[in-house]
Formats: C-alpha cells, sequence, structure tokens
C-alpha cells in the first residue's frame, strides 16, 4: 500500500486525477463511506488527543509582555536604572534604561494567574488560561518573526501551521475550506504566513479579507457572483450535459470535475451562511462586544471563529492588525489595542465553554515577539524575541497554570524555556499529532514543521 | 581529504589524569559534578544521543569534544567550551531550557581548575576524528545521473501497428513491447492541431487555423506546422514562462518586505528573447550564472548577459534582517539551492548544515560553491532593510539620454533651492510661496521625465573569498577553510586555483556549460519531456538525486542529452523531435488493456490528457473572446523602485486586468494574481520544474464568478451575437470559436433548449435583449468553463 505522502507526491502528475477518482468513489458509496484517498477528508491523528481544531488569535505587531502577563515587581522597583546584564547581541533598535510598566498588575482566579489592568475580561478567564512565560524565538524583525511563528522559518518560504494541521488531519466539512485566515496581514511575510508552500496547494488557508477590510464585508474568494441563482442552475445543467455528452463512460476525470462545480455551488451557500452572525442572539453578541464601537471589529472575527470551528474548519486564524508595536506611545496604543481584544476573547472563550466547544478546540493567544523591559525613547519598547508570553486555553491543555519565567526584568526567558519549535510541537501534540512523524517529502528530504528541533512541553499538558 | 583513510581508524584515548587525584578532588567530582552531568547532560550527550556530535560521559570524550571542538581544558575553566556555554551569555547556551543553578556552575569551575579529575579512568572508544571530509563509497559515485551521458544505439523494432517516426518512438516501443503493449492508434487532426498548438505557444488554434489544417493534404503539413509554431514569438512566451517557474521570477521581493522589483521584467523579456533566438542552451546557462563575466559581443549583447544574471539576485530575501552576516549567507544558501536544483537536478541546500545525507554533496562542496557567492556581489547592502544589487545596461545613446536627464532634474534642484533661498524670499515675500511651489512641480516633472531603459538586478565580482564551513549551518560556528572549488563527485579531487582577483562563478558556469557535464543537458532534455507529456522520463525534474526517481527510460534520456549537445544544444532542435515523433501523435484515448497493465501510463502506451495551465486557461479564454492583447515584452508593473506592492491591509498592487498574455502579468510575491494562485500557477519563491493541476471547486468558483468570466463571456456572446443567421448560426460559431468544430445534432439541440430556459428564467422586468444576452453569456461562460475547453486531449 502506498502511503498518503506517497499517494500525494503523485500529485505532481495526477493529484487532481486521485482527488476526483476518490470523490467519485465516495459518492458511488453514500457520504460516510471513508474516502481514503482525498487529501482532505479527515484522518485519523497518530494517537487520541483532546484538540479537534484550533483557533489562533494573532496579535500582530508583538505585545509587550511586561505589561500584559509577565508581572515584574522588580522592573518597577529599578525603573531608570541600567540593565545589569547585557543585551542581545542582535537588536533591531538602541534602546536605554530599565522602564516601569505603566500599567497595575493583579491576581485573578483560584490559580492566582497576573494579568494587568488592560485584560481585566481575559484576566477573569484566567483559571481556563494555560499561560508560557518564557517563550522565546529567533528573530528581531516583524516578517522574520512573523514567519517563524506561522512556519517555523524565518529564512526560507515553508508551509504554514495551519496547512501542516490541514495536511495532518483533514477537513470536517466539505463545502467549507480546512484552514481560515480571517483578516491576515498582507505584509511581514503576508500570503507566505498562511500558505502550503510545497504541500498541496489544497492546504492553502482560505483568506477571507484582509488586514485592511473590516470583518463585515470578508468572503471566500469569488464566492459571490453576477449570475442570478436560477441562471446559475441552468448553467451548471448546461455544463454538465454537456461535459457527460463527450466523455467516455469511464471518464472519472469528468465525473470529478462536474461534482466539483457542484461542491462550488454549495459553498456559496454554506460559505456566507457561516459568517452570517445575524441569526447569532443580542446577548451573543454583547459577550463579543459586537454591539461596541471599540469591539466590534474584532468581536465579528472572534464569532465568525467561532462559527467556524462549530462548523468543522480545522484551523481559523483571526488577526488583530498590526497594532501591538509600540516604539512609542506605549500606554496610549497597549491600552486602546488590548480594549480592542479583551472582551471578544473573553467572550469567545465564555461562549465556547458554555457550547462544550472549548473541550475540544485548542485556543491560542500571543504575537510574533515580546518587548524589551528596556525604554526605547521615552515611553516605548523594542521589539524582543528573547521573552515574550503565549497563552493556551482548551483541548488538553492544563487550565490555571503558569508555566515557565523570565528573568528578574522579563528581558530573557529563563526558566523552562519554550521556543517556538516547541510551541509547534506541542500544538501539534495536543491534536494527536506527532511532530517527528508528520512529514512531507520536497526538494529531497523529509520536511517537518519543527525542521530539526522542537520538543513538546508535557508539563503544559492536561 | 585524509579522511578516507581514516575511516573505521579507532582512536583509544585514556583519561590518565585520574590515577593518584587527591581523595578529596574524587569527592568532589562524585558529589558535586557527576551528578550533575548525569542529571543535565548525558541524555543529549552520552550512549543515547549525541548532539553536536559530543559526549559528555567520559573524561575523553569531553577532552575530544564535539562538532565545535574541545569541550574540556584542564586547569582552564575560562578557556573550557563547557563552562562557556554554562554561563547562559553566548550563541550556544546549556542546559537549553535552564541555566544551571549558580552553586552548580561553580562547582563545575572547581572541578575543572583542578585539572578535572574522572576517577573511571577507563579508555574510552570514539569514532574517527571530525573535521575532514569523508570519502565517497564506490556505489554513490557509480549512481546513474553521475556518469557520462553515452548515444546508446537506436533499438530495432518491428511493430507493424505503431507509428513510427523517429528513434523517440523505438526506444519507447522497445519497452512497450516488452510488456506485450504498443502505441495508441493516431489523434484525429483536429485535436492533434490543438494539443500542439497549446503545447508549443500557450494559445489554442484559431478556427481559421483549424480549417487550413484539416484541409491541408501535404504529407508535411504537420512539420510545417511546427515549424510555424516554433518560429511565432508565442513559443518563446510559453517556454520562456516554463523557464521562470525554474528561474522563481517574481516582479517583487515578497518575504518580509515585499518591496517592488522594478527591473525584474527585463530578465524576463530576456528569457522569452533567449528561447525565440533559440539560444544554445550552454550559453543560456553561462550568461545566467556568470554573464557579467563573459568578453567580447555587441552593446546589446552586453547588456543581455548582464540583464541574464538577474536569475542570481530575483529570488526572495529578508531585506529586514538584523545580523547582516546572516542575511548574507541565506541570500546565498537561496542562490545555491536554486541552482542546484534548475541547472544541476540537485538538492545542494541539504549540504548547509551538514553533509548531504542521501546524495555525495558534503559541508565542503556547499561551501565550496558558496564562497564563489560570497565572493560576488549579489546586493548593494546587507542593512535594514538591504537593497539589492542593480547595474546600468545602457547603450551609448541611452547613457547620453541618462545623463542629459540628470542634468535637468540638477537644473531643477538648483532653480528650487534659489527660489527657497532667504534672498529670493525678502524680495519677494508671501509671492515666493506660489514660486516655490511652481518649481517644485518642475523639480518632480523633470525627475519623473526619467528616461526608462536603464538598469538591470545583475551581479558583479567582488574580492574572491574562501568561506569556513559552518557547523549547523550557523555562521557563529566556524569550521575548517572550504576552498571555492566544484562539487567533487561530479568534477572530481582537482582543487580550483581561484585567488582574490575572482569569484569563481565564471570556472562553476563553464564546468556546468561543458558537453559532458553529466547532469546539465539531462535535466534539460528532461524538462523538455516533461512540457509534453506532462511528466518526466526522470518524473521529479528537479531532483535527479537519490531521493528523486530513477528514469523510466535511461537509453531515451541519453540519447537526447547526447543529441540536444550535438545539435548545438538547440532547444528548437528538441522539441521538433519530440513533437514529431509518433508518440506524440498518439490518441489520448487510454487502451483498457494498457492501463491495467502501467496504470500510470510510464511506458506511454497513450499521450496523456493534460489540463491546461493557468495561463493557458486566461489566455485562452481572453484569445477566444477576442479580448486577447499580443503585445510582446516591457512591464505593466505600476510600481516606484522599492516601493511596497503589499502593506498590512492593503494589495497595493492589483494591476490585473490588462488583457496581455499572462507572461506578461506582474507576478507580485504574496499578491498572486488570484485567478492563477486558484488554477495552480506554482509559488513563485521556490524553484518549480513541475506544473500541477488540482481540482477543486474554488476554481470552479472562479470560472462562474470571477471578473475574468464575466468579461470574456460578455466579450464572446457579443461577438457571436453579432453572427448573421438563425440561433443555430450562432452556436454553430460559438462552438467553432471555443473548440474548432461544430455542434453535433445532440449539442445543438441542448444547447437551444438552454438559451430558451435560461431567457424564461431571467427576470421578467429585464429588456428582451438583455435577457437574451444574459442567456448567451451564460452558454459562453459554459464552453469556457467546459472539460473540452481546460484539457487537451
Amino acid at each position: 500500500m502506498p502511503t498518503r505522502r506517497e499517494l500525494l507526491q503523485t500529485s505532481a502528475l495526477g493529484f487532481g486525477w486521485l482527488a476526483l477518482a476518490d470523490m467519485l468513489a465516495s459518492r458511488a458509496q453514500g457520504a460516510d463511506a471513508p474516502r481514503s484517498g482525498d487529501p482532505l477528508a479527515p484522518k485519523k491523528p497518530h494517537f487520541a488527543a483532546k484538540a479537534k481544531r484550533v483557533i489562533f488569535l494573532f496579535m500582530h505587531g508583538g505585545p509587550s509582555q511586561v505589561d500584559t502577563f509577565d508581572y515584574k515587581p522588580k522592573l518597577a522597583a529599578d525603573d531608570g536604572k541600567p540593565l545589569p546584564f547585557p543585551k542581545p547581541r542582535v537588536v533591531s533598535s538602541a534602546t536605554g534604561n530599565l522602564l516601569k510598566s505603566p500599567f497595575a498588575f493583579k491576581q485573578y482566579g483560584k490559580s492566582g494567574a497576573w494579568a494587568s489592568e488592560l485584560f481585566p475580561h481575559v484576566g477573569a478567564c484566567a483559571d481556563d488560561l494555560c499561560f508560557i512565560k518564557s517563550m522565546h524565538g529567533s528573530n528581531s524583525r516583524h516578517g522574520g518573526a512573523l514567519l517563524e511563528l506561522h512556519t517555523g522559518s524565518d529564512t526560507f518560504v515553508r508551509p504554514s501551521m495551519g496547512c501542516w494541521v490541514n495536511y495532518g488531519l483533514g477537513t470536517e466539512n466539505r463545502d467549507l475550506p480546512g484552514f481560515v485566515t480571517i483578516c491576515p496581514t498582507l505584509t511581514h511575510g503576508g500570503v507566505n504566513n498562511y500558505s502550503s508552500a510545497f504541500l498541496p496547494a489544497i492546504y492553502q488557508a482560505t483568506p477571507l479579507g484582509n488586514a485592511g477590510t473590516p470583518a463585515t464585508q470578508v468572503a471566500v474568494p469569488f464566492v459571490k457572483g453576477t449570475t442570478p441563482p436560477a441562471q446559475q442552475r441552468l448553467e451548471l445543467d448546461l455544463l454538465a450535459a454537456l461535459d457527460r455528452e463527450r466523455a467516455s463512460p469511464s471518464d472519472a476525470a469528468t465525473e470529478g470535475r462536474i461534482q466539483s462545480f457542484e461542491m462550488a455551488f454549495r459553498m456559496q451557500n454554506a460559505a456566507p451562511a457561516v459568517q452570517d452572525l445575524s441569526k447569532e442572539s443580542a446577548e451573543t453578541h454583547k459577550l463579543y462586544g459586537i454591539d461596541e464601537k471599540a469591539t466590534e471589529n474584532f468581536g465579528r472575527q472572534c464569532l465568525m471563529a467561532r462559527r467556524f470551528a462549530e462548523a468543522g474548519v480545522r484551523f481559523v486564524q483571526c488577526t488583530h492588525s498590526y497594532k501591538w508595536d509600540q516604539h512609542e506611545n506605549l500606554k496610549r496604543d497597549h491600552t486602546n489595542n488590548a480594549r480592542e481584544v479583551d472582551k471578544p476573547i473573553a467572550g469567545l472563550l465564555t461562549d465556547l465553554k458554555r457550547r462544550g466547544l472549548l473541550k475540544d478546540t485548542l485556543v491560542i493567544w500571543g504575537g510574533e515577539f515580546g518587548r524589551t523591559p528596556v525604554a526605547q525613547g521615552k515611553n516605548g519598547r523594542d521589539h524582543n524575541p528573547h521573552a515574550f508570553t503565549f497563552w493556551l486555553a482548551g483541548g488538553g491543555v492544563k487550565a490555571g497554570l503558569s508555566y515557565g519565567a523570565t528573568d528578574d526584568y522579563g528581558y530573557y526567558a529563563a526558566e523552562n524555556k519554550v521556543h517556538i519549535h516547541d510551541l509547534h510541537a506541542t500544538i501539534l501534540h495536543l491534536l494527536g499529532l506527532d511532530h517527528t512523524k508528520l512529514t512531507y517529502r520536497h526538494a529531497g528530504r523529509d520536511f517537518r514543521l519543527t525542521d530539526v528541533h522542537g520538543e513538546v512541553v508535557k508539563d503544559v499538558l492536561a | 581529504m585524509r579522511a578516507g583513510s581514516l575511516v573505521g581508524a579507532v582512536l583509544v584515548l585514556f583519561a590518565g589524569r585520574a590515577v593518584g587525584a587527591p581523595p578529596d578532588a574524587v569527592a568532589h567530582f562524585e558529589k558535586k559534578v557527576r551528578p550533575v552531568l548525569v542529571e543535565k547532560c548525558v541524555s543529549c550527550h552520552g550512549p543515547e544521543k549525541q548532539k553536536g556530535g559530543l559526549r559528555v560521559d567520559s573524561r575523553a570524550a569531553l577532552l575530544l569534544g564535539g562538532d565545535r571542538g574541545p569541550a574540556l581544558v584542564p586547569d582552564k575553566p575560562d578557556k573550557s567550551l563547557l563552562l562557556q556555554v554554562l554561563a547562559h551569555d553566548g550563541e550556544v547556551k546549556m542546559p537549553p531550557k535552564n541555566k544551571l543553578p549558580a552553586d552548580q556552575i561553580a562547582a563545575l569551575r572547581e572541578w575543572v581548575r583542578a585539572g578535572a579529575p574522572w576517577p573511571d579512568s577507563a579508555p574510552v572508544v570514539v569514532g574517527p576524528p571530525k573535521g575532514g571530509e569523508r570519502a565517497f563509497t564506490a556505489e554513490e559515485r557509480a549512481f546513474w545521473a553521475f556518469q557520462p551521458v553515452r548515444r546508446p544505439a537506436v533499438p530495432d523494432v518491428r511493430d507493424a501497428k505503431a507509428d513510427v517516426r523517429n528513434p523517440i518512438d523505438r526506444f519507447l516501443l522497445a519497452k512497450l513491447s516488452a510488456n506485450g503493449l504498443t502505441f495508441a492508434p493516431p489523434a484525429d487532426r483536429r485535436a492533434l492541431l490543438r494539443r500542439v498548438t497549446f503545447d508549443l505557444t500557450g494559445l489554442p488554434p484559431t478556427p481559421e487555423e483549424t480549417e487550413a489544417f484539416l484541409k491541408a493534404d501535404a504529407a508535411d503539413a504537420y512539420e510545417k506546422v511546427v515549424d510555424k509554431l516554433l518560429a511565432s514569438p508565442a513559443y518563446g512566451e510559453k517556454w520562456g514562462r516554463r523557464w521562470l517557474d525554474v528561474a522563481r521570477y517574481a516582479d517583487s521581493n515578497g518575504m518580509d518586505e515585499n518591496l517592488a522589483y522594478v527591473n525584474a521584467w527585463r530578465y524576463r523579456d530576456y528569457v522569452i528573447r533567449s528561447l525565440n533566438a533559440d539560444k544554445p542552451y550552454d550559453q543560456f546557462v553561462k550568461e545566467q550564472i556568470a554573464g557579467d563575466l563573459l568578453p567580447g559581443g555587441t552593446e546589446a549583447e552586453r547588456a543581455d548577459r548582464l540583464t541574464a544574471t538577474g536569475f542570481l539576485v530575483i529570488g526572495p530575501k529578508m531585506l529586514a534582517e538584523d545580523d547582516p552576516m546572516k542575511m548574507r549567507m541565506d541570500i546565498i544558501d537561496e542562490q545555491l539551492d536554486t541552482v542546484g536544483q534548475a541547472f544541476m537536478g540537485l538538492t545542494l541546500g541539504c549540504a548547509r548544515c551538514h553533509d548531504h545525507k542521501f546524495d555525495p554533496i558534503t559541508t565542503g562542496d556547499y561551501y565550496g560553491l558558496a564562497g564563489m557567492f560570497y565572493s560576488t556581489k549579489t546586493m548593494k547592502n546587507h542593512s535594514v532593510v538591504a537593497a539589492w544589487n542593480e547595474r546600468a545596461i545602457g547603450t551609448p545613446a541611452s547613457a547620453a539620454a541618462r545623463a542629459e536627464w540628470e542634468q535637468k532634474v540638477a537644473a531643477a534642484k538648483a532653480q528650487l533651492a534659489r527660489a527657497q533661498s532667504p534672498a529670493v524670499a525678502a524680495v519677494a515675500g508671501f509671492a515666493s510661496v506660489p514660486l516655490v511651489r511652481q518649481q517644485r512641480d518642475k523639480v518632480a516633472a523633470a525627475e519623473k521625465a526619467k528616461p526608462p531603459g536603464e538598469e538591470a538586478m545583475a551581479v558583479e565580482d567582488a574580492k574572491g573569498e574562501n568561506l569556513k564551513v559552518h557547523l549547523r549551518g550557523n555562521h557563529l560556528t566556524l569550521g575548517a577553510e572550504a576552498p571555492r572549488r566544484l562539487p567533487r563527485v561530479v568534477a572530481g579531487d582537482a582543487p580550483l586555483a581561484l585567488g582574490s582577483d575572482r569569484s569563481g562563478r565564471k570556472e562553476f558556469a563553464e564546468w556546468l556549460a561543458r558537453p559532458d557535464n553529466p547532469l546539465t543537458a539531462r535535466v534539460m532534455v528532461n524538462r523538455v519531456w516533461a512540457g509534453h507529456f506532462g511528466a518526466g522520463l526522470v518524473r521529479t525534474p528537479d531532483n535527479f538525486g537519490r531521493l528523486g526517481e530513477r528514469p523510466t527510460h535511461p537509453e531515451l534520456l541519453d540519447w537526447l542529452a547526447a543529441e540536444f549537445v550535438a545539435n548545438n544544444w538547440s532547444m528548437k532542435h528538441l522539441h521538433r523531435l519530440v513533437v514529431t515523433s509518433g508518440a506524440y501523435r498518439m490518441s489520448s484515448r487510454p487502451n483498457p488493456a494498457a492501463g491495467a497493465k502501467d496504470p500510470d501510463n510510464r511506458l506511454l502506451a497513450h499521450f496523456p490528457r493534460r489540463r491546461l495551465d493557468a495561463e493557458e486557461i486566461r489566455d485562452g479564454m481572453l484569445a477566444v473572446s477576442g479580448l486577447l492583447d499580443r503585445t510582446a515584452g516591457g512591464t505593466l508593473l505600476k510600481a516606484t523602485p522599492r516601493q511596497y506592492v503589499t502593506g498590512t491591509g492593503s494589495r497595493n498592487y492589483d494591476g490585473y486586468a490588462a488583457p496581455r498574455r499572462s507572461v506578461y502579468l506582474p507576478v507580485v510575491r504574496s499578491a498572486v494574481y488570484d485567478v492563477f494562485q486558484t488554477l495552480d500557477f506554482p509559488d513563485p519563491s521556490v524553484p518549480n520544474g513541475q506544473r500541477v493541476a488540482t481540482t477543486i471547486p474554488t476554481q470552479a468558483l472562479l470560472l462562474l464568478n470571477s471578473a475574468l468570466a464575466d468579461q470574456t463571456a460578455a466579450a464572446f456572446a457579443k461577438a457571436v451575437l453579432a453572427v448573421e443567421g438563425d440561433e443555430a448560426a450562432r452556436v454553430r460559431t460559438a462552438y467553432n470559436r471555443a473548440y474548432g468544430r461544430a455542434p453535433t445534432a445532440a449539442e445543438l439541440d441542448t444547447v437551444l433548449a438552454y438559451l430558451k430556459g435560461s431567457e424564461g428564467a431571467a427576470d421578467p422586468k429585464a429588456t428582451a435583449d438583455e435577457r437574451r444576452l444574459r442567456a448567451w453569456r451564460g452558454l459562453c461562460r459554459v464552453l469556457l468553463a467546459s472539460n473540452e475547453f481546460v484539457f487537451v486531449e
């Protein structure tokens, strides 16, 4: 028996054929029949796992760990003093002395997790969260850091983690894409942050709008046309009739292509239906902050993410646009940014929980790097890939845990360090995928999301 | 290299100092040192794993060290790598996750200062020393792709049923006959014409061309068509695009800082021109790697050769990398990876961090070639945001125009400065404001009038320098010097005498272009074959290494390679051979018996049907609807130099509306035209020698709902509705334009019924004309979305 990878390798020559032949088989056998050769058919993970899908809330720009969740009393005490240990060899800008956080911190819930006044709503969910305070990466620039976070490489074009997940697990709903990214950024790697690179294109994310599109206007590409449905139906019937007229009886490619048009016809309804938030109650809208101007846009993204997750999309990413890059005006801008996302995120967590979805949905929050505890200018902070905070919630994650630590000032990850590769390994593990086994052969070798690195952070697993 | 003779040798070391060490030193080791090594280090550096080639479970192993050298210098803690990495303040930090507590580090330091006594003084056996290059095995040297090309004898085949036209057929039939199979019958003439026209030009035949070919009764009518197609400028547009796939061509950087490459199009036009001129492939190779270093020729030829080296510059780069040396080495790696796959079918990139795991390519080979590119100026600088190299390619006339323009700009600026001077302001008062504005406009206008055609993305030689091997690919941990040289397994062990006066690129290019290079001709012949038969004779066209596939017809591959070189590396000769073979003229209808024996059609018992490429679908839709603009060359990229073509929330580039051939549409990384993206256009960030064809619902959505589908269907419908006669006559015209044939009676009935139904289902408020146009637009959309249109039989 050829492995799935071998089957996909023939993609170069007959991928469409393969998918189609199988689609036909599934049609013949009924919808519930296994679709072994269909590259998007649901697949069994390497081992049993709690998380079935992922919602990644990406904070583009680099939120400051020492102003959000990594409480550093010594930073306040030593405000204005020089950093007592060396700065990194490579930095993106010149920086000065230690700068205390302008935000007050407090502890939340039974776990006593710290959160600054920027995140009161998320703070209130602390007992559902698992903080990783010792995240670190390798690149001090947005582009490299975004690519490293999304693809594991800050050097070359590699498949995005959502594509790997889609490749590893397939999709649960064939009328919808398996990997959706809502309002992705088009800069700092842009499409390469969600592209499939050398994996078959079918695993690529479907972008809904971009960071410049209001959440009310995002759509699957080409899903809306100018032809009225009744006439489009007639066109499709004509197309099928003409195609069948020319086909030989055993022509699977023809039949498969006809089916793909039928699927497209259904998708025109399915995707907009999932995106239609009008069926949700006023209470739900309020929960996500959709009724308030500041929180409306990200609230819609979060609610759409829940609806896509519920409908069987494997990986959903929401991007809070390139706003978190406070080289200056830290207090003003971090306050505004956090206000836009705090309530929607808490709303999403609450909603997932009450619908019973949180137990098998993995929610991930974070940015491409953290920020320096030393000042850039008077009231800003520079990029810092050496320490930042992520939190995970939901499927298979130890809730109420704070894992790892930075040094006294939050400049370097110091205890139980978690590299981005380790985070990737852990995410795959939570989905039942062994990061060393999820491989794809390309240009002469087997590639993985984690390259030759990555260790599962076992301590955060429930 | 001496390493070869040492393979298999073992070193026996004694941990001599332990015997007779003072008892308190032994106690200190046992209590404070050994437990730390065992608990914190041995899991990665012991019997199970030897990360970095290092073990720490004996004194001898520490003395021997790993990839980074000895880990221990007895008596000298500050010189011992072991203590350096424990400090967690350098590049290498151990243990990686957590720094050891200060008291444990102090204990280890004390132990080293005391001479690092280790009580178990048993000798340890370790492998061969690090550093030397490994020798290749006989099996590696005998690998098929590294053997010289030999022109095999053409097999004698007796197959009365098969259409045997040239040696290609004899090689193929030899294998088919051995399996009890033969060629499918010849394709019908209409299918053959559509096939060869799309294959050589990327466009459908016009109804007139089809009619002429169907009527032609000369024995060589087909050969004449082939000659005409090869002579058409559309040939270079189709096959140039194939090469651009391999060259990962794009009009923007992509990656982190997506800046416009406003001069990339010159390289694209150079490629199209070269193919149309049937430039010998060996020359084409040399120009792209070292065109700047080749002597002689006219001004225009020199400009062309500089432009050709754009091949080395157009790759995607991380332009905002704070570590300039990392940026530089990453760019070189991208170049080597592309050069390796494009010209040699080898994945050189694998040897950046360690010897290639599957192919006989060592880090010495990698850094030997990398040194040549290190000695080449690809970038103007490596600062953030870095700038790539561009060179003037002006003719004397354009240089004069440029000088004149520079003078005009300078004069306008001088005038502006005068207008802004305090003296003028004092005299003119408020009146100076409009004056300044006027002068500013003049400067802007002068700057805008920059004469075109003066710079190309291109490289130049810098000081020749060797690199050191980068251990694990890291520029901060360097190994032995790697003299610049060619890959040993093919080029042999003789070094290239390269001083500081040259990079070695020219020598590399000349070696690649040698007739006896076993890879260059085979790789290219295989690409041409794959372009006509859907799959190569080697089905992994960019990887001829051990993990690539073996040739299905090694003799045919070699015969074609020899024929290619013997005919002055003529691409057109190769195409002509392939498309005039009997094999190429077979029907695409599979024979069920052959399908059972050879389900993948590796033996070619029938012609493989293929879906059109993204560009062919778009160009075909535009051609049939009468919208296609056949203007050649130039740029459609509406961007200023280094302009960001994508922003956080914007695609600043969306100039894809021009109805020009697809090859002339800009390829903007991260904002690739969505029509292309959906129809399997290859990722322009990586070299790509094989197109794929998926069938996914978004393609159907595109053909139903996109602006391209709307525009082409509307133009097509209007053209057909202008035809005199009855509805049936118009349907016949539509069929003829789309497929080069008339509809069958059954098809005509189906279509007429559809037209009636669609008009009936239309919005009753619409006028009769509108309803009719909508119905016909629907028909035209369907014809262009049909299998008959998007597949080549």
